[in-house]
């Protein structure tokens, strides 16, 4: 069959798709690519007003609230929005993969792609962030490129095994929003996970979004400690996501294909 | 050469014969038990060949199956019995304009939609101005696809399908679109790539279209095959079933 098209198209076809995710995106809105520096800022903005008096006292020694608020938003931000939008991809382009072939998987992939790309330019504001609360960037911060690798493939892995749900009922995404919401809640992002009971840390420590945060935290400014183990830990779960979500979609596929119209 | 192959196509979609597509009520009928899941034939038992240089016409009312089996022959859907066998590339033209994004320019969309056919960017993006002007929308390339008619639209699409020869044109209602300039340019193009050694299977209400263009008919009912073979013997008795 003519099916099997060449790597490098599709790798092609990924990047067209992820410019095309973006343009579209910030041609609809006025400042564009403005609000994806702001977004983050104003939103730890306001949790840092509102804890800044109690969690954010509470942080290990030579850790700053501020850029550690920005950083769990902005991995935040990426996991949750990333994921929503990679497990709409494939319903949103229901009127191309119903009429041309092209792999089902580009577009999910495509869609977390176009997150990292956003998270990417959220590291500006976080590091003038440090900068302002006089945090030096560390010289481990190109390790971040790893979180980051790894963050993709769990939410493109998410991805796809929620589109399968999104396209047979409608009302999978208010619960998947809910469920998401549950997960944010479960991740440190403004708490630091010391001042919880030792019951919830370990169900918070079980959160792989946790050790992904943690990686972050520590590589960027040294926000944070991280294991070998939350390394490894974060390896395995965007791997085995990744895994998941592609199996899981290439089993349910010729089912749900038809119900796309 | 055979482009196309199909050995005993059957497809059929499965429906979930439920009150909603909610999964809080589909759990609810699960506990109930009144899940009925209930088979919709669209496809059986279907054959045929297509030859290279061949058009094979596709006939049929509404419902008879003719989208379903050139998206069958397309990648689109998987066919759930017999054997398809799909040589060479295809350049889909199921509907002009799909994967065409309104905000975007004329350009960005030519390219975009001639990667997703698996085209070369590059190429593509050098054969931009050859693709504009045989569509007769060099002018607008800069502007965005909102602003097109729906003819230019159509052009626009049409002309980047073609512009490099594809071993199979899968064309379905495209030809009775635009106007009388238009209509001439695409079967002039279609000849041109019929004489090299394309196949297409032509998807047409318009009985005249079938009759210029086609060797062979397949006259679908209720997705089943009701007469296939030379054009006009197939279309005379279509034609005179659709009188009576």
């Amino acid at each position: 069959m003519n099916q099997s098209r060449s790597i490098k198209k599709e790798a092609q076809l990924v990047r067209l798709l992820v410019s095309r995710n973006l343009t579209v995106r910030y041609k609809r809105s006025v400042i564009g690519v403005g609000w994806t520096l702001v977004n983050p800022m104003l939103s730890s903005f306001v949790l840092w007003l509102v804890f800044a008096n109690n969690f954010g006292q509470r942080l290990a020694s030579g850790q700053q609230y501020a850029p550690y608020l920005m950083a769990g938003t902005l991995l935040n931000a990426f996991v949750t929005v990333g994921i929503t939008m990679s497990a709409n991809s494939i319903l949103e382009n229901a009127s191309i993969l119903t009429k041309i072939y092209v792999k089902p998987q580009i577009f999910t992939l495509a869609s977390a792609i176009a997150g990292l790309v956003n998270f990417a330019v959220g590291l500006l504001p976080l590091a003038l962030v440090c900068f302002i609360a006089g945090q030096p960037l560390s010289a481990t911060a190109p390790l971040v490129v790893f979180v980051a690798f790894f963050l993709v493939l769990f939410v493109a892995g998410a991805g796809l095994a929620l589109s399968v749900l999104f396209i047979r009922f409608s009302d999978s995404q208010s619960i998947s929003i809910i469920l998401l919401n549950m997960l944010t809640y479960i991740t440190p992002l403004f708490y630091p996970i010391t001042d919880l009971s030792p019951k919830m840390q370990k169900v918070v420590s079980l959160n792989p979004l946790t050790s992904f945060l943690d990686c972050f935290r520590w590589s960027f400014s040294g926000n944070a400690s991280a294991t070998l183990g939350d390394w490894i830990y974060i390896a395995v779960s965007g791997i085995v996501m990744f895994a998941i979500g592609n199996l899981i979609f290439s089993k349910s596929w010729k089912k749900v294909v038809v119900m796309l119209g | 050469m055979k482009l196309i192959e199909l050995k005993k196509v059957s497809f059929n979609y499965r429906v979930i014969r439920t009150t909603s597509n909610s999964l809080k009520e589909l759990f609810r009928d699960v506990l109930h038990g009144s899940v009925r899941i209930t088979k919709l034939e669209a496809l059986q038992d279907i054959t045929f060949t297509l030859e290279s240089g061949k058009v094979l016409g596709v006939v049929g009312g509404n419902g008879a199956g003719k989208s379903t089996l050139l998206k069958i022959i397309a990648g689109v859907l998987p066919p759930q019995d017999g054997e398809i066998s799909v040589q060479g590339t295809v350049a889909p033209m199921i509907e002009l304009g799909a994967g065409f994004h309104p905000e975007l320019t004329g350009a960005e969309n030519t390219i975009f939609f001639s990667a997703l056919i698996g085209r070369d960017v590059k190429e593509v993006k050098g054969q931009l101005l050859e693709i504009g002007d045989w569509a007769g929308v060099t002018d607008h390339l800069d502007f965005p696809i909102r602003s097109f008619s729906s003819g230019m639209i159509a052009r626009l699409a049409f002309a980047a399908a073609t512009q490099e020869r594809a071993d199979i044109l899968l064309v379905d209602e495209v030809l009775s679109v635009g106007d009388e300039k238009f209509r001439s340019a695409t079967r002039k193009r279609i000849r041109e790539q019929l004489a090299l050694g394309t196949g297409v299977i032509l998807v047409s209400h318009e009985p005249s279209i079938i009759r210029e263009l086609c060797d062979e008919v397949l006259w679908l009912e209720k997705g089943k095959i009701r007469l296939l073979g030379e054009t006009d013997h197939v279309m005379d008795a279509y034609q005179a079933s659709q009188l009576s």
